[in-house]
């Protein structure tokens, strides 16, 4: 169809559009009160009459998150180059990757308040923290996992393991490492509000706790729509870059 | 004169203890400085891991390794190979691709790039330097891969089942195109392969192996001059050749 790209933007526009005249539909006749379910048109009157708090609360969710999200990548890269190198350090250092992956990270922000205070640093570390798995197990699985003819085909011209893996295990698993920021980078997110709403002053997690503290939940549901569209468009941003980078691994399907 | 590859008393096993597989058994031969061998066989028979053997990829457990007079056992550079998928890197130009083996060998990449441009104008790829494996059809990707095998001029070229994965018309292409570069490159070339009348039409000589374990049942030299017109195959002579070692792999 010649117009198949601006109905790709408009249906699902669209579809909020109805999705959200049933809801203010269904409140209105209900009578469900504001304070249990807020109708649409209280949430829009919430983001207009505080436009510069949430804008300010949402810069400070922002710049942890993807700070905590930033630091998960380099890390998660950085170790899996070690990890895929050796099977010795990977069974040594792995399994207990995986032991502190199993601890819920949300019980450690008291902990990470404790000592850094209530400024930015525990909520970047709940980001990192919970972000960096995510992107590692892939990225270290596609370096782990070459095909067994590749890797003698490299070894017949006397390639070393050091140089296998930087040549060809490292940007062969570039689309997993993008491809799994989209997971890390709402984990971030997730990081960054939980930290806020135990150990912090401000951030959306605070604005949520606070406002329905006050019964304010069309505040709250302002938060919630912020964070999702804000981690939607960053996604977006990132399948742009991915398709710059590695296109050549998404060639069958351009 | 002395041979390229020597293989004296060969013996591979995979895995340990009673659930370990003897792949080959006492495997003697001798290959000279320029001479094509095809090494032909049922499937599993072994003839993968005796072009293993000679490329340093699999450790013999008994047995000698000798090229050019001196003993090898690991993967060593003067060999070029080609598998029966051409591996290229989804993220690399053709050159690229072609260039990543000096890149390995710290090479001077630069001095190199001239040989590659000759290459690929060898194989017909001229034009195609900038473009990515994918955008190529699989005759034109094991090209590619042939230029790789042959960019560090290696002595010998090992093929494993090379052409296997393509169509007949396109096979028969790269007979000839495999010839030439031979001819021109002056490599000692040992071929795997289940195709004998591949085998027959490349090679000086024709290895049969029986399998499990395999062992060198026989030999057959092929006596037509390189190299050989793709209507040889056509010939009483040739379809003797065919005809003699199929019955020596089926019995």
């Amino acid at each position: 169809m010649a117009s198949g790209k601006k109905f790709k933007v408009i249906n699902p526009l669209l579809t909020l559009l109805l999705l959200g005249i049933a809801w203010e539909l269904v409140i209105r006749v209900s009578n469900i009160p504001n304070y249990v379910l807020p109708p649409p048109s209280a949430i829009l009157a919430a983001f207009g009459s505080y436009p510069w708090y949430l804008t300010y609360n949402l810069a400070e969710t922002l710049t942890s998150a993807l700070i905590g999200l930033a630091i998960a990548a380099a890390f998660s890269l950085t170790l899996s180059i070690p990890l895929a190198y050796s099977e010795a350090v990977r069974e040594s250092v792995y399994p207990l990757i995986t032991g502190f992956n199993a601890i819920p990270r949300a019980a450690l922000v008291p902990l990470l308040a404790l000592w850094f205070g209530l400024g930015a640093a525990p909520r970047v570390l709940t980001a990192f923290l919970i972000a960096f798995f995510p992107i590692l197990v892939p990225t270290l699985t596609a370096m782990i996992t070459m095909e067994k003819e590749l890797w003698e085909m490299l070894q017949s011209f006397g390639a070393s393991k050091g140089q296998i893996l930087i040549k060809v295990a490292v940007p062969r698993a570039m689309p997993y490492f993008l491809s799994s920021l989209h997971m890390g980078l709402t984990s971030a997110f997730v990081g960054s509000v939980i930290a806020e709403m135990v150990a912090s002053d401000r951030g959306l997690g605070y604005v949520i706790l606070s406002s329905t503290s006050r019964l304010d939940t069309p505040l709250a549901f302002a938060c919630l729509i912020l964070l999702a569209l804000t981690t939607f468009l960053i996604s977006k941003v990132l399948s742009l870059v991915e398709r710059r980078v590695v296109g050549w691994a998404y060639r069958v399907n351009i | 004169m002395e041979p390229a590859i020597r293989l004296c008393g060969i013996t591979v096993r995979y895995g340990n203890g009673d659930g370990g597989l003897v792949a080959v058994a006492d495997v003697d031969l001798d290959v000279m400085p320029g001479e094509v061998v095809s090494i032909v066989g049922k499937s599993g028979c072994g003839k993968t891991t005796l072009l293993k053997v000679i490329a340093g990829l699999v450790k013999p457990v008994r047995g000698e390794l000798v090229l050019n007079g001196h003993k090898a056992n690991t993967p060593h550079r003067g060999v070029g190979m080609l598998f029966q998928s051409p591996l290229l890197l989804p993220w690399r130009t053709v050159i690229k691709n072609i260039l990543l083996p000096i890149e390995v060998l710290n090479g001077d990449v630069r001095s190199y790039l001239s040989r590659a441009y000759e290459l690929i104008e060898k194989v017909g790829l001229k034009g195609f330097e900038n473009s990515y494996p994918w955008e190529l059809s699989g005759g034109m990707q094991q090209r590619v891969a042939l230029c790789r095998a042959l960019i560090h001029k290696p002595s010998t070229l090992l093929l494993d089942e090379p052409f296997s994965a393509l169509d007949a018309i396109t096979r028969e292409e790269m007979w000839g195109l495999l010839q030439e570069i031979i001819e021109y490159e002056r490599c000692t070339t040992v071929l795997v392969t289940h195709d004998v009348r591949e085998a027959v039409l490349l090679s000086d000589r024709v290895v049969v192996i029986s399998g499990r374990p395999g062992r060198v049942r026989s030999e057959v030299r092929v006596d037509f001059r390189r190299p050989r017109g793709l209507d040889i195959q056509y010939t009483k002579e040739f379809n003797d050749y065919v005809a003699m070692i199929k019955s020596l792999i089926g019995d």
